[in-house]
């Protein structure tokens, strides 16, 4: 009983991040800076992570962790690497 | 009259004998009576238990010196005075290491720098480029001594090599197996070649110092009696910018502000950079040697970041407990507001 | 007992997650300029974030799959302030004026 209810919960619990994402979405669309999308995008991405986490919890499906944890690193890459190429010189971190 | 007077900080490196020789074969072609004054900068106050041996070596390194500059340069002609600088304080960046050169070139009325292009000053990370920054911001003169250096990729093999290699293959392969299956052997043996391969190609650029044996784990132990700390900051913190975020009005100031951190430039100027970060309220724009440019959202989180808590938090996971004993960076006066037109 | 005692605690953290995570989606959408956004972007989010997945790691219990979500966890609180003051940075340096209360009057965005 608790465990289904609990997997219902953790459901529910990634509906409200996905519907949370949508509206930062509007960052990400809006702007005005580069460094802004930059920005609304990685929020996106560590909320597809834990998205990701609470579904393989509630679908209890584990290996979903594994692209969760690759998902992780690729989201904190590409906000490196656009913030490296957007400043001309280079030399970010 | 100035320009006659040279100043060469010197440390041990392996090109230090190369400048000493032209900068002493460049005063003595000049002038009559040029004057050529060899100091070593020591990091530590020579009362602290870093800092015990560092006298002696630095007066030991100045001897040898003062001999090559006999060597190569007419005795009669050049005067050479030695010097250890530095000895009553903390030097902890390139900023603080120009302020003492500066202090003594004033004192003697020198106007020329000439820098040993190796010059690592008990640091491990690279000072040149950060000390020429710095020191084109003084009124001084400075030039780099033409030298012919060994290629660069010999240095990196060093005593420390090893203790790289077998730290970066223990951590991958800690990595690789936690990942996949402890127990299954196509596992341990893919990760043991996987982990070998990054070791060989990575070891030599993921760690600015060598582990060693003691100081790593140590380290390792304090960090995570740090991580509660941290953890119990961040939602405190967070509680309080939740707050201002959800207040209708919204009432924020967001200010600039420039704090000189005392920890050495790489993972504790990291670590440190990456708490300011993660405590909400403060976001580290810059970190330059051991400048931080730090964003505030609200004038609370300033004074936090001004009290330095966090700062020596970091001093004690990377110095132990009698480095966590400094004064907070407002007593010391390393603080300041700045506008956004600095950044 | 136990299991009840998990349970309000997996409902307590899952709550306390969402609720960070909309004071970030909140701060993102409402505050002024690029660094302040950074603020709840990479502290706020990262908070909700870390509940979350520590909901999902009490949830798992113990199995090999907590240990990937631990990991999750590490990168995450590691990973995300790095990454905001690389964005910071790269603002920065391409000359985004922060906004004060003084640049309030103005249209303080280009």
């Amino acid at each position: 009983m608790t465990a289904e209810l609990l997997d219902d919960i953790f459901l529910a619990t990634a509906a409200i991040f996905v519907l949370l994402a949508i509206a930062m979405l509007y960052r990400a669309v809006a702007g005005p800076t580069t460094q802004d999308r930059v920005l609304a995008v990685n929020v996106l991405g560590t909320n597809t992570v834990v998205i990701l986490a609470l579904l393989a919890a509630g679908l209890g499906q584990p290996w979903f962790l594994d692209i969760a944890l690759i998902y992780a690193l690729l989201n904190f890459l590409m906000a490196v690497a656009i913030s490296k190429f957007t400043v001309e010189r280079g030399g970010v971190l | 009259m100035a320009d006659k007077r040279v100043i060469v900080p010197l440390s041990e490196s392996i090109t230090v004998r190369q400048t000493v020789g032209y900068a002493a074969r460049a005063a003595a072609g000049t002038d009559e009576d040029a004057e050529l004054h060899l100091v070593v900068a020591v990091p530590y106050e020579t009362t602290s238990p870093e800092g015990s041996g560092d006298i002696e070596r630095a007066q030991a390194l100045l001897d040898r010196a003062a001999a090559w500059v006999r060597e190569d340069a007419d005795p009669e002609t050049l005067t050479v005075e030695t010097a250890v600088i530095g000895a009553d304080e903390y030097l902890f960046g390139p900023r603080d290491y120009v302020r003492a050169f500066e202090t003594y070139a004033a004192d003697h009325d020198i106007g020329r720098v000439v820098l040993d292009p190796e010059y690592q000053p008990g640091a491990t990370a690279p000072m040149l480029q950060p000390l020429e920054r710095e020191l084109a911001t003084t009124d001084l003169e400075f030039e780099e001594a033409p030298v012919e250096r060994p290629a660069r990729h010999e240095r990196l093999v060093g005593p420390g090599s090893r203790s790289r290699l077998v730290t970066m293959f223990l951590i991958s392969y800690g990595f690789y197996l936690v990942l996949g299956d402890p127990f299954y052997p196509f596992d341990l043996i893919t990760g043991a070649a996987v982990a070998g391969i990054v070791a060989i190609t990575l070891s030599h650029v993921t760690f600015t110092t060598a582990p060693t044996l003691v100081g790593s784990p140590l380290r390792t132990i304090r960090f995570a009696l740090y991580i509660p700390y941290l953890l119990v900051e961040i939602i405190r913190a967070n509680v309080a910018i939740a707050l201002v975020i959800l207040r209708p009005s919204m009432p924020i100031d967001p200010s600039v502000c420039r704090v000189n951190a005392r920890v050495r430039s790489g993972l504790p100027l990291l670590a440190l950079a990456n708490s300011i970060t993660l405590t909400p309220g403060t976001l580290t724009v810059r970190a330059n040697d051991q400048q931080l440019i730090v964003h505030a959202l609200v004038p609370d989180a300033r004074e936090d970041l001004f009290d330095g808590s966090l700062e020596r938090a970091v001093r004690f996971v990377f110095y132990g407990r009698d480095g966590a004993a400094i004064p907070t960076p407002r007593e010391r006066g390393d603080t300041e507001i700045i506008g956004g037109d600095e950044l | 007992m136990i299991e009840t005692l998990r349970f309000w605690a997996i409902v307590v953290l899952l709550v306390g997650g969402i609720l960070f995570t909309f004071v970030s989606a909140v701060g993102v959408i409402r505050l002024p300029d690029v660094y302040s956004r950074a603020h709840t972007a990479s502290q706020t989010d990262t908070l909700g974030a870390g509940l979350a997945l520590a909901a999902v790691a009490l949830a798992l219990g113990w199995q090999g799959a907590t240990i990937h979500t631990v990991l999750l966890l590490f990168f995450v609180f590691i990973t995300n302030p790095t990454a905001a003051h690389a964005i910071a940075r790269a603002a920065a340096e391409t000359g985004v004026k922060p906004w004060t209360a003084d640049t309030d009057e103005e249209v303080g965005e280009k």
